[in-house]
């Protein structure tokens, strides 16, 4: 495979990860929102946190309200956090790759952004957010799908996996930080509705029934950072994405440095020892692991991505 | 829609369709029939579901001159035209025959240049072309075929006798909505397969997979084969993935090839440098290599050249086809089918006045109102003036760019072109249209079954390129009588 096609189809994967994700974010929030008492809200700041906007929304709008940051997540095509731009992103990546893509992926992937570009616009209210959200959820889902069945297990299939992972798992550890640092924002001390914003959490990464399951009905810090981290039977699970990523980086030619990247941020995985620890300490911890996955992605980059003339 | 379709009127000119008296061609009679009794209704909406279809299929094509919109749909008429296998049958003869002495003139010019000698063709036309290529000289490429796919324009005069308009042998393009044409009036208009046998177009690719593995340097059951795109903003990018995933073949940018010091091609993967056996190269010829052509291509590969020449890898059209796909050359082409095949053309080629000789160009000159007058080495419909449709100053630009450069022009009689019923406006109407056929040579020719029609949609416009507001039609060979 092409090196040029493989990093496209690992951004396309990643990208459309990225909507899907971004969807059941907004979509999971607005659930929690109608749950709580007027005032108690954690702020919409969070969901501009989450997504790594601040910079982008602070430029345009004075306040963090529901209104302004819905139109930046599911309507502005320029803001490179919103459900319009992954998936523009994604469909160019198709575009390019669809020769090694089966046929249907195309037409699904490019529909998918027609439909965004259609109804996104009106779809920032309240009325229209849901079915719009769930669509595009739904929609990302029929696409992983027809490429968990038809695609080949070949180099195409191992970078659109990868990616897709990886992309997976820096969502997840977004999310626990941003809760964690949501809640230790709002006077040291934890609030009758945390069990609801972990809740909402789980939601976002359709973890909640598999979570009750697992653990129980009871929803807590620790039990949610333990099941989001280090479940290994979970498929959104960070070390069950981690896991994903070592089988296919290990079908790869020339895969050592990457390998290796990949047991240093393994290594890390498995130190967390989530009791007892402070969320100044959660915090660091997930700051210094999202920098191991940049890394991990940065090897996989000049892996595969980038070979000379020789 | 009985209404549209009783009023229906070419004036003067050969329709596909409809005979002088108003009745439908017997081969076009069934589809007809079940047209008719459609209502303008039920019509409007397979027009929408068509729109529709291609949306999501993704069919577009790039104009480059619409700035942000570069992402255009393809423009596409549901009442395909209908063509006889009897019809056919000789017009494919016809360009098969054609290719032969095509290939052969190029093969010729890069090496003993007998033509020329023989003083059938002259010499200073041919060498003192853009289009000839100083470096290929000297090459025989596999089989001595040059051109391996020829995309030639066919249009029918007012008697619905078949001419070729002109031969495209650098890099053709229309066979992938040739081939999506056929698959959207499936989708739209499935009713109208049930009583006809219509000739099947899919397995083109197979058809071009088989040609070029015939040229790879090297023997292996798969070669390497690669198809050579100048990239996204191609105006047919949309047609070289297609044609990459039917031929289950990389589809490359020039920076995914190098050559190495062994001076074969190699193309960068994931697993580290890969040989490349053929290049089905997309990109023109003066882009391919900046140490052989142009030096500012920023597309090409560096040293392809001197690989091909070297024979470590085969190029498909090979550099320097484009000798023979000059304006000027045309008119010599039914010379060279007897030069060299010592037989008669078996489809004729249009009349055309070569500016460069002073009798044509004085009788090009007095008629400017009366001919097409087109650039010799310019393709996409850029560029001609067709005389009865432009004004006094046009006709004087023309005319000072002919004396100027009398080399570069060529002009031909303003052909009655033939018309199809095409759906406008809500109604039937009929519209000018011509056929780009498919013509593939290596080990061993053949010819797509049908081609592209395109189908110009202004009232009475001759001009049918997709880039300039044309659109196009499913093209059907059927068994039986016209």
């Amino acid at each position: 495979m092409l090196s040029r096609v493989a990093e496209r189809l690992y951004w396309m994967s990643r990208y459309l990860e990225r909507t899907e994700d971004t969807a059941r974010i907004v979509s999971a929030y607005n659930h929690l929102i109608m749950d709580l008492p007027k005032g108690a809200e954690p702020g919409w700041d969070i969901m501009v946190q989450i997504l790594d906007a601040d910079p982008y929304f602070h430029q345009r709008f004075r306040s963090v309200n529901e209104q302004n940051v819905l139109k930046v997540l599911v309507a502005d095509g320029s803001a490179s956090c919103s459900i319009p731009y992954s998936i523009e992103a994604a469909r160019e990546n198709v575009r390019t790759t669809r020769d090694v893509l089966p046929e249907e992926t195309w037409e699904l992937v490019n529909e998918l952004a027609l439909f965004v570009r259609e109804v996104a616009p009106n779809s920032v209210g309240r009325r229209n957010r849901h079915a719009f959200l769930a669509e595009v959820v739904s929609r990302c889902q029929t696409i992983n799908g027809l490429m968990a069945t038809t695609l080949p297990r070949d180099h195409a299939h191992s970078f659109i996996k990868v990616g897709r992972l990886l992309e997976c798992a820096d969502m997840a550890t977004r999310m626990v930080d941003v809760g964690a640092g949501d809640i230790l924002d709002r006077d040291g001390s934890t609030s009758a509705f945390d069990p609801l914003l972990w809740g909402a959490m789980l939601q976002a990464l359709s973890a909640a029934s598999a979570y009750r399951r697992q653990i129980g009905p009871l929803v807590d810090r620790d039990a949610v950072v333990d099941f989001v981290f280090l479940d290994t039977a979970f498929p959104r699970s960070v070390k069950f994405c981690l896991q994903g990523i070592g089988e296919e980086l290990g079908r790869l030619s020339n895969h050592e440095e990457p390998l290796r990247v990949l047991g240093r941020v393994w290594r890390r995985l498995n130190r967390l020892t989530k009791e007892d620890m402070t969320q100044a300490e959660l915090h660091g911890f997930i700051d210094d692991f999202q920098l191991q996955l940049h890394q991990l992605h940065t090897a996989i980059e000049e892996t595969w991505f980038r070979i000379a003339n020789s | 829609m009985e209404k549209s379709w009783r009023t229906y009127k070419s004036d003067g000119f050969f329709d596909e369709l409809i005979t002088a008296k108003g009745n439908p061609r017997a081969a076009a009679s069934q589809a007809i029939k079940f047209l008719k009794s459609l209502s303008p209704e039920e019509l409007a909406s397979r027009r929408v579901a068509a729109e529709l279809a291609i949306k999501e299929m993704g069919i577009s094509f790039t104009v480059y001159t619409e700035g942000g919109n570069i992402d255009r749909a393809w423009p596409f008429d549901f009442i395909p035209r209908v063509i006889t296998g009897r019809e056919w049958a000789q017009l494919s003869r016809g360009l098969l025959q054609r290719m032969r002495a095509l290939n052969c003139f190029i093969n010729d010019i890069y090496n003993e240049q007998k033509i020329l000698a023989d003083g059938i063709v002259p010499a200073d036309i041919v060498l003192e072309s853009n289009n000839y290529l100083e470096p290929c000289a000297g090459v025989t490429p596999a089989f001595g075929v040059w051109a391996h796919i020829c995309g030639s324009d066919i249009v029918r005069d007012h008697s619905g006798q078949f001419f070729v308009l002109e031969d495209n042998l650098r890099v053709p393009s229309g066979v992938s909505y040739m081939i999506e044409n056929r698959e959207i009036t499936k989708r739209v208009l499935p009713e109208l397969f049930e009583n006809y046998s219509i000739l099947p177009l899919d397995d083109y690719p197979i058809k071009l997979y088989q040609t070029l593995a015939a040229l790879s340097p090297r023997t292996r059951r798969r070669p390497n084969i690669v198809v050579l795109t100048p990239g996204i903003y191609n105006s047919a990018y949309f047609e070289h993935a297609y044609l990459a995933h039917g031929l289950g073949a990389e589809l490359v940018e020039g920076a995914d090839l190098f050559v190495a010091e062994d001076n074969c091609v190699y193309m960068r993967t994931v697993d580290g440098p890969t040989r490349v056996d053929v290049i089905y190269r997309r990109i023109n010829e003066d882009f391919m290599d900046p140490e052989a052509f142009r030096e500012d291509s920023v597309v090409g590969v560096p040293g392809l050249i001197r690989s091909w020449k070297a024979g470590r890898v085969a190029i498909a059209n090979a550099p320097g086809a484009g000798v023979a796909d000059d304006k000027v050359i045309y008119a010599f082409v039914p010379d060279m089918i007897e030069y060299y095949l010592n037989e008669k053309p078996i489809v004729k080629n249009v009349p055309t006045y070569l500016c460069m000789r002073e009798k044509d160009r004085d009788y090009v000159l007095g008629n400017l109102d009366k001919l097409v007058v087109k650039p010799a080495n310019e393709s996409g419909g850029y560029g001609i003036m067709v005389g009865p449709h432009s004004t006094k100053e046009t006709h004087k630009k023309f005319a000072r760019l002919i004396e100027k450069n009398p080399r570069n022009y060529i002009a031909q009689p303003t052909l009655a072109l033939s018309t199809a019923p095409t759906y406008v406006d809500g109604a039937i109407q009929p519209r000018h249209l011509d056929l780009r056929p498919f013509i593939l040579q290596s080990k061993d020719s053949w010819v797509t079954p049908g081609g592209l029609t395109r189908v110009a949609l202004q009232k009475g416009s001759l001009v049918v390129n997709s880039s300039q507001g044309g659109g196009s039609k499913d093209t059907w060979i059927v068994e039986g009588e016209s």
